[in-house]
């Protein structure tokens, strides 16, 4: 240990700075600049120009942004609600069936796609004159009013992501330590009682980095709804992440999505510590 | 210790020698890229790109986009970087100002001169490239809008082309009453369709009062277009506007019996080996209001621009001027089967060739297409508005107070 420090800490700068070198120039520089460009007005094109909290007073005053934190919301309660919630009951219901895992499999093969294709292939579904329509006989609105077009892009990530959590929480199931049930059945408990008061909290861990992962994948929700609906129509179906994109990139008014930005990054760091504190503690 | 810095200082010199700039003298170039938001074009850009290499030794490679949100981020960080594409296409109106004001777009005002000189170009058409007197790019394209219908549609039905305002909706009426649809409309990034043809139909002097801040979206004019929008929807004329079908498949398949779209939109009907006159026809459609004393028709002209410090400007030059030619044109509009910004080319398909004969001849008001007549901030919460009210035709008023809002904010500095 005595010699091995020293050669160490010689070279401890060189070691890490490539690594850190690129942490700092994808990472904390962007981030820093979005944050700057927050504070200024910026067309992406002349130099930015200082405004101070403009672009945060006027984040107070736009319902489009009201809508996509409405929308946001929607995302995140249902998350928790569909992929997350039923997740754990296939996980539940299958984990200790013969034959479970084909049961799961089904499940699993729509998280081989990725975000944008997944909307690829239900954008022909649920457009006005797509396959749902015809298959159910109605003439709805899948994607064009609002909060309809929201839960039905939910239950599009819903098929996705049920796969992945199911499988996650199998994991957690099987990590169990079987002595604490075995206990708990001699004692008499069975069904809801023995998963409610000895599965469940055996589980936490496991819970809490997968509702921790779920809750910032739908905190930055972008790509389904970008290639479903582009936000719209009108901005009804919009979400932060969106309301970020459509400001910098369509509207040119970078100043004001990195606007958005910083609020997001805010949101999802507050909401991830919060949760986080909660579970740790 | 000592050491350590010095390697931690060598590999961040060499990281930001990778990342620094370039120093090198412009290189003599033998291919061009050329991007573009016209991914679905690429072949006919590989066509000309043969031509050209033919023509003037100079090759041209298309790098086509699809998504033009992204297109424009790209070509805007071009612009401080020095991944500089050779040639590129971009919009007339306050984009080509916003990106001039950059000092970096190459200026063509000897090309146009000589252009114009030779009768390659026509001066009407300068003012769309023009910029605090000079002028920069060259056009990529020129459209004149009109509506596509579907020929077979319009016999089975015996209808005819409209010449009244009152001829076209007593179409969209009969092909109601037979179950079919008249007009194509969308919510996604053409939703502003409807607006523009109507206000130039009703009030075109409105219209370009509008589109320089002289009047609001909210004045009773721009009311009583907004409720004639509603009553052809209400009226159940358009297909739903959430339908996602390609607007020339529409066409094609009779889904709805017309399409209003810029003469752009034959280069889809090519696509599709429909044949002019037989499957499908053009025709310019006529003023809502009868007494204005010419027909309003909207123009759009796209540019083809280079840049000063790209990294063989010369080359860039060189090709423009190539691009004005004749020779150079025949080809671009009949691959295509389009009209074109050269006076001499000979359109082949009859309708296009007469509109545009027309047009220069005078037989039309010619209005600024919506899309490069209105500010880009304005232009973004006035597409997000019509595609709101193609969904929901009652909240007119709420979306024209939005879009105000946005003029408002946009006119308060730039006036």
């Amino acid at each position: 240990m005595s010699t091995r420090a020293p050669i160490l800490g010689r070279f401890r700068y060189g070691y890490v700075a490539p690594a850190a070198l690129l942490v700092a120039g994808l990472l904390y520089v962007p981030f820093l600049w979005t944050a700057y460009l927050s504070f200024t007005k910026y067309d992406g094109l002349a130099p930015p120009e200082w405004v101070g909290l403009r672009n945060f007073g006027k984040l107070l005053d736009d319902p489009a942004l009201l809508t996509a934190l409405g929308n946001t919301l929607i995302w995140v309660v249902g998350t928790m609600a569909l992929p997350v919630g039923l997740g754990l009951l296939v996980a539940v219901l299958s984990y200790d069936l013969k034959g479970g895992v084909w049961y799961r499999v089904p499940f699993m093969l729509p998280y081989a796609l990725s975000g944008a294709g997944l909307a690829m292939v239900w954008s022909p579904i649920l457009s006005h004159d797509g396959i749902a329509n015809i298959l159910l006989g109605v003439d709805t609105a899948f994607l064009q009013k609002a909060p309809h077009n929201t839960i039905a892009m939910l239950l599009v990530w819903t098929w996705q992501q049920l796969g992945v959590n199911t499988l996650l929480f199998v994991v957690g199931l099987q990590s169990i330590p079987k002595a604490p049930i075995e206990a708990a059945r001699i004692d008499g408990a069975s069904g809801w009682t023995l998963f409610r008061h000895v599965i469940w909290p055996l589980m936490a861990p496991l819970t809490a980095v997968v509702v921790g992962l779920a809750l910032v994948a739908s905190l930055k929700t972008f790509d389904i709804v970008w290639v479903l609906t582009q936000g719209g129509p009108g901005r009804n179906s919009e979400t932060l992440a969106v309301t970020m994109y459509k400001d910098t990139f369509v509207a040119s008014d970078y100043g004001y999505g990195a606007s958005v930005a910083v609020m997001l990054t805010v949101v999802t760091g507050l909401a991830s510590f919060l949760y986080l504190r909660r579970q740790v503690r | 210790m000592i050491r350590s810095r010095v390697v931690t200082l060598g590999v961040a010199a060499l990281f930001l020698a990778a990342c620094g700039g370039n120093t090198e003298a412009p290189q003599k170039k033998s291919e061009l890229s050329l991007y573009n938001d016209k991914g679905a074009w690429s072949k006919y850009f590989d066509e000309m790109g043969a031509l050209s290499k033919q023509q003037i030794s100079l090759g041209m490679k298309p790098v086509g986009y699809t998504d033009s949100a992204q297109y424009q981020a790209f070509i805007k960080a071009s612009f401080r970087t020095n991944v500089k594409p050779d040639l590129f296409t971009w919009q007339t109106g306050g984009m080509l100002e916003e990106i001039v004001k950059q000092k970096q777009v190459a200026d063509t005002s000897a090309i146009w001169q000589e252009a114009i000189k030779a009768g390659d170009l026509s001066q009407d058409l300068a003012p769309y490239y023009t910029v605090d007197g000079k002028q920069y790019c060259v056009p990529m394209n020129v459209a004149y809008w009109g509506m596509f219908y579907n020929k077979k549609v319009f016999d089975k039905y015996g209808l005819q082309p409209p010449t009244t305002w009152d001829e076209l909706v007593k179409a969209a009426e009969t092909l109601k009453k037979n179950n079919v649809k008249a007009f194509y409309h969308t919510s996604v990034l053409f939703s502003f369709v409807w607006f523009e043809q109507l206000m130039a139909g009703m009030d075109p002097d409105l219209y370009d009062r509008l589109s320089t801040g002289k009047a609001k979206y909210t004045d009773p004019g721009v009311v009583q277009v907004m409720e004639k929008w509603k009553q052809l929807i209400d009226a159940g004329y358009f297909i739903n506007p959430g339908d996602k079908t390609d607007p020339g498949d529409v066409l094609k398949n009779g889904k709805a019996a017309m399409v209003s779209f810029g003469t752009w939109f034959n280069t889809s009907m090519t696509q599709r080996d429909l044949k002019a006159g037989t499957d499908y026809g053009f025709f310019a459609i006529p003023n809502v209001n009868a007494s204005l004393p010419k027909t309003s028709m909207i123009f759009e002209s796209g540019p083809l621009c280079s840049l000063t410090k790209a990294a063989d400007p010369e080359a860039g030059q060189k090709y423009l001027k190539w691009w004005t030619t004749q020779p150079a044109q025949d080809k671009w509009a009949t691959t295509r089967g389009d009209v074109s910004a050269n006076p001499k080319v000979t359109i082949k398909d009859e309708a296009l060739g007469q509109v545009t004969k027309d047009a220069g001849g005078g037989k039309y008001r010619l209005v600024n297409r919506y899309f490069e007549a209105t500010p880009p901030p304005i232009l973004t919460a006035a597409l997000d508005g019509f595609s709101k009210f193609v969904t929901e035709p009652g909240t007119y008023k709420e979306v024209l107070e939005t879009i105000q809002k946005a003029a408002d904010e946009y006119w308060s500095t730039h006036q």
